[in-house]
């Protein structure tokens, strides 16, 4: 899991043949997800009446929003052959300080809300700072920092943090624009940034090279150091600002906000044809893992069984769903006459 | 640092074989466990006490037999989340199907191993033959376990058998902690499974998975069977976590499940596969348990844990990076 050293070299194989495939791969499996989604939003009709409706894709919308923001930060750092495990801490981190530093109304909204961001890229770049120069393994790092940051929020809080959300981001959260949320909006604006950032801009690319090997990408000249670096405090920061969108969706912060979105972060990722190991996946295929998690989460909770079969569901479908993705079945889609 | 000389450092540590990897890491954990211990007696006179002693015990048994589950898994090179699950449903099926007596403790015993048995066969199913990635299949496992959890027992309740929560907790002749006695002969399989072939071949599919199937080692086998021990022992985990609590939580696994992973890191296993060792999780799962009742008999407000317990693992990381290099093994870079 080692964002340099040992992983890549020991997995140059794998990393070959993802890059002769890749695009062609990625785009199929991001065609694949939105189209399930698709179809599961449409097949959900006959679950309930009141679903598979433009008002139900509008809620799926803006559900799926604050999974896409962090799924784009998780996604960065699995390009890299990273794991953003302080996700969850955080996004709390973010909720915690906003309801509790600006609170209700807008007053200091404009500086404290950028300065609560720039304290969550700080958490960003402890992680960076611990992988690439005390090279102590991503998974690890990151589970340090996210346990430390839960404590210290405990500490700060005393157990319950108060405080409600400030106005600017209740009007993102709640208010409408021609009948749309004005969240579908940002998160529409989201995408657009993100999917250049990650695929059309050079920081991007050297995401990609990083991730697929770290040596040769050094070779190539590219700071290997900075740029995981830079993946981690954007992760941070996206988680952050999540924090903020749950204030303002929920009107106040709890010490576990952050906790429902560790897994299904990393599942949107993989999902979204990702490997796990670095150096592949795309931001629109997260995306469409997100959407489809999400979808998946409202349609399950429309049948009306009780929580623990829900939850069974959900897993066996991320099973599943891994199971329909993986390279093997799109490697024989691509070359039929291959066995 | 470059990363060349990591890759030396890797090739370095795996010529070493197994005997090295097995004590580097549990060596420094335990000097950590003793001077914390120290540091714990200075500040408690009680802590000397087989009462204190035993309690600290049955505190960490829960914890140290998962994480010696998962260093199987992390050995072979993969990570395995559904321990939370496994543990969750275990702990559900004793609180709500209590079986009092001896013979009653033996099959909860067997039911939770079994339990842990088909959801580690599953995984292992799903990694060594379908190929999945292991953290993706783990999760899918672990969220249908929680599930399922929550399908037995909807909210925490229920009443583990007395004679499990009493008997379990209990020490023998006053001073040998019986959830002691179940760490000691995990640890003990796990000497013996080192000298078997499967052992050796842990090390090699985790340190080189092409190396490993070149030189003729069913990686497939390998990887099966590491995700059934682990579920087995996590199994076991769960079976001593309800002796402990004596009540069942749908919830009870999810809370261990970064703990797990931090004892393995602390213990020095590599969480890149093929270096570690169980001994070391176990004192690892210990350490992190006992630095909760320092802090405490410190004075340190138990909201604080969490600070100390993360920089204590990214120390610890560190220092069991340097001491070898101290040792002269640093020679080859």
């Amino acid at each position: 899991m080692s964002a340099q050293g040992n992983g890549a070299v020991r997995f140059d194989g794998a990393a070959d043949n993802r890059r002769s495939g890749g695009v062609s791969k990625e785009t199929i499996n991001a065609i694949v997800v939105f189209a399930l989604s698709i179809v599961l939003i449409l097949g959900s009709r006959f679950v309930s009446p009141a679903l598979g409706s433009w008002s139900q894709v509008l809620t799926v919308l803006t559900l799926a929003s604050f999974l896409i923001v962090v799924s784009f930060g998780q996604g960065l750092v699995v390009m890299i052959g990273g794991l953003d495990l302080s996700i969850p801490a955080v996004i709390t981190l973010g909720g915690v300080l906003t309801a509790g530093w600006v609170g209700a109304g807008n007053a200091g909204a404009w500086y404290l809300l950028p300065a609560i961001l720039a304290l969550c890229g700080l958490v960003g770049a402890f992680n960076g700072f611990g992988v690439t120069v005390l090279r102590i393994p991503p998974f690890i790092m990151t589970m340090a920092t996210s346990i430390i940051l839960a404590s210290a929020a405990l500490g700060y809080t005393s157990g319950t943090p108060r405080g409600a959300s400030p106005e600017a981001l209740t009007v993102l959260m709640k208010t409408s624009w021609l009948g749309v949320p004005a969240v579908v909006f940002f998160v529409v604006l989201f995408v657009l940034a993100g999917w250049a950032l990650q695929s059309r801009t050079v920081f991007g690319r050297r995401l990609y090279a990083v991730g697929a090997n770290p040596d040769a990408a050094r070779v190539a000249g590219v700071s290997v150091g900075a740029a995981s670096t830079l993946a981690y405090v954007a992760s941070a920061v996206c988680a952050g600002f999540v924090g903020m969108m749950l204030v303002g969706y929920a009107n106040g912060a709890t010490l576990r906000m952050g906790d429902s979105y560790m897994l299904p972060s990393i599942a949107a990722v993989v999902i979204g044809g990702s490997s796990i190991l670095g150096g592949s996946g795309s931001f629109v295929g997260t995306v469409g893992g997100a959407i489809l998690l999400t979808t998946l989460g409202t349609v399950i909770a429309a049948i009306g069984l009780e929580q623990g079969w829900r939850t069974v569901i959900e897993g066996g479908i991320i099973v599943a769903a891994l199971f329909f993705l993986r390279e093997e079945l799109f490697a024989r889609l691509r070359r039929p006459g291959r066995s | 640092m470059s990363a060349v000389g990591t890759v030396h450092e890797g090739a370095g540590s795996r010529r070493g074989g197994i005997g090295r990897a097995l004590t580097g890491g549990a060596a420094i954990v335990t000097l950590l466990y003793l001077v914390l211990y120290l540091l714990y007696a200075l500040w408690e006179p009680r802590a000397l006490s087989a009462y204190t002693f035993t309690s600290l015990v049955n505190n960490s048994a829960p914890l140290a037999i998962a994480a010696a589950g998962e260093t199987l898994v992390v050995l072979s090179r993969g990570f395995d989340l559904s321990v939370a699950g496994v543990i969750s449903l275990t702990n559900v099926f004793m609180a709500v199907w209590p079986l009092e007596g001896p013979g009653g403790a033996l099959l909860s015993l067997l039911g939770c191993c079994a339990i842990g048995a088909v959801v580690g066969a599953v995984n292992g199913w799903l990694v060594a033959v379908l190929r999945l990635q292991t953290i993706a299949a783990t999760l899918g496992t672990m969220i249908v376990c929680q599930g399922l959890a929550l399908v037995v027992l909807d909210a925490p309740g229920g009443t583990v058998a007395d004679w499990v929560s009493y008997e379990l907790t209990d020490s023998l002749f006053g001073i040998v902690p019986i959830a002691g006695l179940v760490v000691l002969a995990v640890a003990l399989v796990w000497l013996v499974l080192l000298r078997t072939n499967t052992g050796v071949g842990l090390y090699a599919v985790g340190a080189d998975e092409q190396a490993a199937m070149l030189s003729g080692v069913s990686v497939r086998r390998i990887r099966f069977v590491a995700f059934m021990g682990a579920g087995i022992l996590y199994g076991v985990a769960g079976f001593m976590l309800s002796a402990q609590t004596a009540t069942g939580n749908p919830n009870a696994g999810a809370p261990l499940l970064m703990l797990v992973f931090a004892a393995v890191a602390l213990g020095g296993t590599s969480l890149s596969g093929g270096r570690g060792g169980m001994i070391g999780s176990i004192v690892g799962a210990g350490t992190l348990m006992l630095l909760q009742k320092v802090l405490f008999s410190g004075g340190v407000s138990s909201f604080y844990t969490g600070i100390f317990q993360g920089f204590v693992l990214i120390a610890a990381i560190l220092f069991g990076r340097a001491v070898p290099r101290l040792f002269g093994n640093g020679a080859q870079r």
